[in-house]
């Protein structure tokens, strides 16, 4: 496959999608989930079921056709049969899934022993309901294709849209899939500033957190006078649980190459780097396919599809800590010094990479490229809301019921992503509160719960957009030891450069022990609240300017909290050690029991009148009774008080 | 030339002249610390934030750094201004409080160590004046290593490096005294290594290690005087061979 003119490569894409019938696929989902429960075996067992040898090394991961007998209404036909793997499908915590095209069924938690059913169920053309995704109720969908599946109806996919369908080291999947479309328009009918406009027009936002309008830093970079410019894409994901750039360059790596070369042309470069952690072997991998196959199909390389631009994409792997994400940090490790941050008095977009005009956009934000290019600004602002169009995609994680990648238009509510698409808080506990943003942001509690997802309502409210991580919490979370947890991430990552973040995070952090090791001191909340706005006023870099933040929202909403640790030294959550007592309160237990079968330390004993009662010399504090009494009979309450 | 204010002083100064430079050329006192004049900026100390307001926004900057390229209103001495400071030096002298220059500043802004919060003492606050300076004179022998609170200067696995000339300029530059040095006549160790010290045979001081000339790139026969008797010889010398003409 190569493509040397720009009819060639529409001349290949009008052949294919002139293919009338395409067959069956299966396709196992290979993102990080479900491989960790074992989708490659049981994709393996699919490819020897269906009568095929798998092949050396890739073979997981290549796809094969065979072909089987297929039986819609009595009537016997041939098909060509197909399996293959997928990067991250999105509901991870029903893994391994497997998806069924055309008919677009999804079959979650799927073993070996399910390989024979889905096999039959597609020559019967039926759906295989065993194992089918769970519709509304919590029951397995009479035809689990994902209108009907709430976890899948709600979202509305575009980045990841083509991510359940194709095999990420397939160009021509691919290109099957509308890729290149963008690239085409591009370099047919629109000039470079046309295209700067363009985006500017569409309103697209960074998707890494800062949400700074895309095309006016494209614009900036091209104003900038100079023989050499770069295009970057920031790879890092450092933030910890977040897992939608990782998921994205496994699962599409294309989209976001296709993105970057588009912005190359708008901006007039011919260098790109993509920056990706070490810890992502896989994006890695994936990435360096997808250049390799783009190099000889001439879509990478010079004179890109005989319209005389060049351009040439190279993976630099970073070191892997959360700093190098930051712009001026990641573009000194590529210049292969140490990833410290500098000072920032003058944009990248006119002095970046080696000295020459850069732009560095996020994973998420290259992949966008290609879709406004190909549909209009005009259709991306019809998605979300006035100042924040498009879509953005979350790793939603914590203590929810649905856990995976989400991707909803800007300005859906938290509540609708948590509850309509997560299917709410874990075990059915209360909500306590739910994380975005990252060590950077913050937290909100249920009376925000109906925030739109945006850039500048997440800030509004005291947290961050952020690049996409979502984390719920319940009533078992201590946010005074969940700030205490962020300080002591941003503590280790810290680069030390500069004095206000360096040894600043490390008085905080000393503090936030304090506090949640029952030595708080009257006074610590305020001191907290005093130190962040001098850390923040004062940091070199972004780190420290918005580290104290999931300090400064957990106060903002979880005060009596903080107040609680500093003057009582009680945690009412039951986490912070030596803080809390568990007591069964006698009036309301109700006699049944559950507690004391559940009880790790046996120390619940039944008493005369029938109630329950926790012996305190053997409680561990687990907290395991206080979770399944289902009358809410149990309490933690102060260690220090006397039993009445 | 650009037209700033700065404690409402009304300047006017060079494009991308550096805040502090125009402080300090009207006799406007910003604390500093990491800065050095014959140093490459980093702008890591934080001591020297000042307040500007550019375009409506009020914000704290690090004057050492902030090239002047609009017209700005700088204070040097706001409320905002104050906290920065002080907390950049509570900082500090909790982790650094034998240091005379912590101590000295410390004094003239009224900070005291807090008790709680005290670390274990140590001289070095991680300004990295004595990177900077080994860089600059080229040879690169230590460097800012770890991360974090554990950052320091080392050089190379913290082990004697040939890349050093022990030049002493990593010590001259340092606010604090944290880089020591032995010298006994002859002999001179610094990070970890050991030197020989040529002594002059016309005045008997001693002047430079073998290494400094080697990486001077003086030659080997012309290494008996430093440098101040190398240039008496040598006028000498042309004195008398211009009278002899
Ligand atoms: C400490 C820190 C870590 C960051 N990590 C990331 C990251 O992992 N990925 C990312 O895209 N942006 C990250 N950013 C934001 C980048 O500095 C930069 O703003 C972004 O890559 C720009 O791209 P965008 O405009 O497309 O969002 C980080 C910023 C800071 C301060
Ligand atoms: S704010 Fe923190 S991460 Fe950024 S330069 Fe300073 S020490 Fe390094
Ligand atoms: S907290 Fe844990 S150990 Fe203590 S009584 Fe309850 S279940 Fe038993
Ligand atoms: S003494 Fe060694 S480490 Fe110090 S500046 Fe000279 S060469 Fe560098
Ligand atoms: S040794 Fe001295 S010059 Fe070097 S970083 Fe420490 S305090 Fe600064
Ligand atoms: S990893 Fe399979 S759905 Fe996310
Ligand atoms: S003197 Fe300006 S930051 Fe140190």
């Amino acid at each position: 496959m190569r493509f040397d003119t720009l009819s060639d490569l529409k001349n290949y894409k009008n052949e294919i999608s002139q293919k009338q019938d395409k067959g069956k696929e299966i396709w196992i989902c290979g993102g990080p989930g479900c491989v960790a429960n074992g989708s490659m075996a049981i994709a393996e067992e699919f490819i020897k079921a269906l009568g095929n040898k798998s092949s050396s090394d890739e073979n997981t991961s290549l796809w094969h056709s065979i072909k089987v007998l297929i039986r819609p209404e009595e009537k016997e036909t041939e098909k060509l049969i197909r399996t293959g793997i997928t990067g991250c499908m999105g509901p991870c915590e029903n893994g391994p899934v497997v998806h069924v095209e055309p008919d677009g069924l999804y079959y979650q938690k799927v073993t070996v022993d399910d390989i024979e059913g889905i096999i039959g169920s597609i020559k019967e053309n039926i759906p295989y309901k065993a194992k089918a995704m769970s519709g509304l109720d919590d029951k397995p969908a009479e035809v689990p294709s994902a209108e009907n599946i709430p976890f899948l109806a709600k979202q509305k996919k575009i980045i990841l849209g083509k991510m359940s369908t194709m095999s990420p080291l397939d160009l021509e999947d691919y290109i099957a899939h509308g890729g290149y479309s963008g690239l085409i328009r591009a370099l047919e009918s629109m000039a470079p500033e046309e295209i700067c406009n363009e985006i500017k027009a569409s309103g697209l936002r960074g998707r890494g957190g800062g949400g700074f309008p895309t095309g006016v830093k494209w614009e900036s970079c091209r104003n900038s006078a100079s023989e050499m410019r770069y295009v970057l894409v920031n790879g890092d994901e450092g933030d910890p649980g977040a897992f939608m750039d990782r998921a994205l360059m496994e699962g599409d790596p294309y989209s976001v190459i296709e993105g970057l070369t588009i912005g190359a042309y708008a901006i007039g470069s011919s260098e790109g780097i993509i920056y990706v952690r070490h810890e992502y072997p896989l994006a890695v991998k994936r990435l360096a396919n997808a250049i390799k196959n783009l190099e000889e199909a001439g879509l990478l390389g010079t004179n890109i599809l005989g319209t005389g631009f060049d351009f040439h994409v190279e993976i630099c792997e970073g070191g892997g800590s959360f700093v190098c994400g930051e712009s001026t940090a990641l573009m000194t490790s590529i210049e292969g010094k140490p990833g410290v941050p500098r000072v920032k008095y003058i944009r990248s977009t006119e002095r970046g990479l080696w000295e020459s005009p850069t732009v560095l956009n996020n994973v998420e934000t290259w992949a966008n490229v290609p879709h406004i290019i190909t549909n209009g600004s005009e259709w991306f602002r019809s998605i979300g809301t006035e100042n924040n169009s498009g879509t953005k995609v979350f790793a939603l994680v914590g203590k929810v019921k649905n856990t995976g990648l989400v991707e909803v238009p800007m300005g859906t509510t938290l509540r609708q992503i948590i509850y309509d698409i997560g299917g709410g808080v874990a075990q059915k506990r209360p909500f306590k509160a739910v994380q975005t943003g990252g060590p950077s942001g913050g937290c909100l509690p249920a009376s925000m719960l109906d925030t739109p997802v945006d850039f500048d309502s997440l800030t509004e409210a005291g947290s961050m957009m952020g690049s996409g991580g979502m984390i719920v919490m319940d009533d078992r979370t201590c946010m005074v030891d969940i700030a205490r947890y962020f300080i002591d991430f941003l503590v280790e990552e810290s680069c030390g450069k500069c004095v206000p973040c360096r040894e600043g995070l490390k008085k905080m952090q000393m503090i936030l022990h304090d506090l949640t090791n029952g030595k708080g001191r009257e006074g610590d909340t305020k001191a907290l609240e005093d130190l962040a706005e001098d850390i923040s006023d004062t940091s070199l870099c972004a780190l420290g300017q918005s580290a104290a933040n999931p300090v400064l929202s957990t106060i903002k909403y979880f005060k009596e909290e903080y107040i609680e640790h500093e003057k009582e030294h009680f945690c009412r959550s039951g986490v912070c050690q030596g803080m809390f007592r568990i007591k069964i309160d006698e009036e309301k237990c109700k006699s049944c029991g559950l507690c004391s079968k559940n009880c790790p330390a046996d120390t619940i004993e039944k008493l005369d009148s029938g109630k329950y009662c926790i012996k305190q010399e053997g409680c561990i504090r687990c907290g395991a009774c206080f979770e399944v009494c289902p009358f809410s009979s149990v309490d933690i309450v102060n260690e220090v008080i006397d039993d009445d | 030339m650009i037209e700033i204010t700065i404690n409402d002083i009304p300047l006017k100064v060079e494009k991308g002249t550096t805040i502090l430079h125009a402080a300090q050329a009207n006799g406007i006192d910003i604390p500093t610390l990491c800065n050095h004049e014959g140093l490459t900026l980093d702008g890591n100390c934080r001591l020297c934030s000042v307040e500007i307001e550019d375009m409506g926004n009020k914000k704290i900057v690090a004057s050492c750094m902030f090239p002047i390229t609009r017209n700005i209103s700088v204070e040097t001495e706001t409320e905002r201004v104050r906290r920065a400071r002080n907390t950049v030096l509570q900082l500090l002298v909790n982790r650094n409080p034998k240091a005379p220059i912590i101590q000295q500043l410390c004094a003239k802004y009224g900070v005291d160590r807090e008790e709680r919060f005290a670390l274990e003492p140590d001289l070095c606050i991680r300004c990295g004046r004595c990177v900077r300076a080994c860089e600059a004179g080229g040879t690169k022998a230590i460097e800012l290593v770890g991360r974090g609170f554990d950052r320091h200067v080392a050089p190379p696995y913290e082990l004697e490096t040939d890349a050093c000339i022990g030049c002493l300029s990593c010590a001259t530059v340092c606010p604090t005294g944290k880089i020591t040095y032995e010298e006994t006549p002859g002999k001179r160790k610094i990070w970890y290594k050991e030197f020989d010290v040529l002594q002059c045979k016309r005045c008997g001081i001693y002047f430079a290690t073998k290494e400094m000339l080697d990486w001077a790139g003086r030659p080997e026969n012309d290494r008996d005087h430093c440098n101040h008797c190398q240039k008496y010889i040598e006028s000498v010398k042309f004195l008398t061979e211009s009278q002899k003409k």
